[in-house]
């Protein structure tokens, strides 16, 4: 498992558009953006339209916070201070389960898993998991494997 | 062939140094390059009546520039905007001049990138010791991704995985590109480097290496642009404009992780525009450039501009198929990854001296276009330069693309 993340070098802002996500995470919903007259979902929140039919009557879907890993970084070298006693950590983008759409939409998110590098893979599923800050405000999604699959691939260099 | 093409050309260039740190501002580093562009050109400061530049809060602007340098402008134009805005602003050149606007046109970057603002986000001495995580950042820097070779590096690896290619391909990048640059006096890094001395460079974050990223400098760079008829009367051979795309955008462009494919990236969109505005193919093409942040970027423009199929990028640059003297010679200043970091428009700088056939190598007559094409020497001017492919890369999904030629073309 990665280090920990310093949290108290990371100030979350929420805003008028992604308030409702935070609140969200600390009922440890993983929340996405629905459209209440097409039914289409986006993430992140930040955008307030449908961009497949133009509403701005955005909802939320909440998803049961599992998905498949599309792809992945290990971040060696840190940036953000906060990470500084993670590294090598892994961040990846995930296919929710839930969120395939009829005409081949599926919603993409991201997060920091709580496994290893030698743990991870493209193709394997995962699920979120609820990690609080020293902010009440703020719980933070991160995301675990919890299965295996037969197609998968891994970077070995 | 598209309605202005060949009708502006690119008539000066200039830049500063390479340097970390400058200890300077960036209007004074502005200042040297457009005085430096100008000389290139043989022009005065009162015979420019437009200017424009780009940054990201980072940077002078047009009118702190024309204060300082006495110029009266008819046109000053600052935008937000990173990689591929160079190419972009040449194209508003064209426009704004045919439209009457203005008459000549000066086009500038300044930023101490390496000193000041880095576009990782980190401070001059490291990692950020408090990050604000607002706006798109909620949702990428508050996990740990946020610079540009983090978020790349997610295309990077879906790529690798989806094509079969492996990172020699990224080596053969570095290895080219710091070739170039061993021919480049001006340039940061001129030791040259083998495949295996970038598999063996330390992690950054995976899938890249330390010789995947580029140089970080601070700098400032200038390019002018003018209608066909006064270029003739101008110091040098006019580089003439034959077309482009600026700024195209793929679809869910702004972090928006649920587009079809990651690494379908934004050129797929205006390679057919930019060929078919200059009215050539891709084997009308003498050299490339490519904004290679990381030797990744070069790879994947160079597929989404349909020099090789999807997917094939990676067996395409084998052999030094980049390298001077080879198929396709790419980024022959050293680029990003060699030479400094501009964000993109030493490329543009690069391309239009080679086309002029005055590469400021180390031959002696190089200023009056006489080079003895040996590379032991330092010559580092390519033998047919006629045509050139310039693609810029804000991001994946977005990119701008400068075609340009010279008299011989």
């Amino acid at each position: 498992m990665p280090g920990p993340i310093d949290y108290t070098k990371l100030r979350i802002l929420p805003d008028f558009d992604t308030v409702e996500w935070w609140a969200g995470t600390r009922e440890r919903k993983y929340l996405v953006r629905q459209c209440k007259a097409c039914g289409h979902k986006w993430f992140p929140p930040i955008f307030p339209a449908c961009a497949k039919c133009t509403s701005m009557d955005a909802g939320w879907f909440e998803t049961a916070g599992k998905g498949t890993i599309y792809s992945y970084v290990v971040v060696v070298q840190p940036i953000v201070g906060a990470f500084i006693g993670a590294v090598p950590y892994v961040v990846a983008i995930i296919e929710l389960d839930d969120c395939k759409e009829a005409d081949g939409r599926v919603t993409r998110v991201a997060g920091v898993m709580l496994n290893e590098e030698s743990e991870v893979a493209i193709g394997l599923p995962c699920e979120v998991v609820y990690e609080e800050t020293n902010d009440p405000k703020i719980v933070m999604p991160r995301w675990k494997i919890n299965g295996a699959a037969a197609d998968v691939w891994r970077f070995t260099e | 062939m598209g309605a202005l093409t060949d009708k502006y050309c690119i008539v000066g260039v200039g830049e500063t140094p390479h340097m970390r740190p400058s200890n300077r501002t960036t209007l004074s580093m502005a200042c040297e390059a457009i005085t430096k562009a100008l000389a290139d050109a043989g022009l005065k400061p009162g015979d420019v009546d437009g200017m424009t530049s780009y940054q990201a809060g980072d940077s002078t602007t047009s009118p702190h520039v024309a204060t300082a340098l006495g110029m009266r402008l008819n046109y000053a134009v600052d935008i937000l905007g990173g990689g591929s805005s160079g190419e972009a602003l040449v194209a508003n050149a064209i426009g704004l001049i045919e439209a009457g606007y203005c008459e000549t046109m000066v086009i500038f970057r300044s930023m101490n990138g390496r000193s000041g603002r880095r576009m990782g986000g980190q401070t001059p001495g490291g990692p950020i010791p408090v990050a604000n995580a607002e706006g798109d950042a909620q949702f990428n820097l508050g996990w740990g991704w946020t610079t540009p070779a983090q978020r790349f590096g997610m295309s990077a690896m879906r790529y690798l995985r989806d094509t079969g290619c492996t990172t020699k391909a990224f080596a053969e990048i570095a290895v080219a590109h710091r070739y170039h640059a061993t021919l480049n006096p001006k340039a940061i890094h001129r030791s040259p480097i083998t495949i295996e001395d970038h598999q063996r460079s330390r992690w950054i974050v995976k899938p890249f290496r330390l010789l995947d990223c580029c140089q970080e400098t601070d700098v400032s760079v200038a390019i002018i642009v003018t209608s066909r008829e006064r270029a003739y009367d101008l110091r040098h051979p006019p580089v003439f404009i034959m077309g482009g795309y600026a700024r195209t955008l793929t679809d869910s462009p702004q972090w928006n992780y649920s587009r079809e494919s990651l690494h379908y990236v934004a050129g797929n969109y205006g390679w057919k525009r930019s060929f078919g505005m200059a009215g050539i193919s891709h084997k009308d093409v003498d050299f490339v450039s490519c904004y290679d942040a990381f030797t990744f970027t070069t790879l994947i423009q160079l597929e989404a501009n349909g020099f090789c199929g999807r997917g094939e990028a990676g067996e395409f640059v084998k052999g030094g198929r980049l390298q001077i003297d080879h198929e396709l010679p790419s980024n022959l200043s050293g680029g990003h990854l060699s030479e400094g970091y501009t964000h993109g428009v030493q490329m543009v700088i690069e391309n239009v001296r080679q086309l002029r056939h005055r590469a400021d190598d180390a031959c002696p007559g190089w200023a009056e276009g006489k080079h003895t094409y040996d590379r032991k020497a330092g010559c580092r001017q390519l033998r047919k330069a006629d045509i050139c492919y310039g693609m810029g890369w804000g991001w994946e999904n977005m990119a701008s693309c400068l075609v340009l030629r010279g008299m011989a073309a």
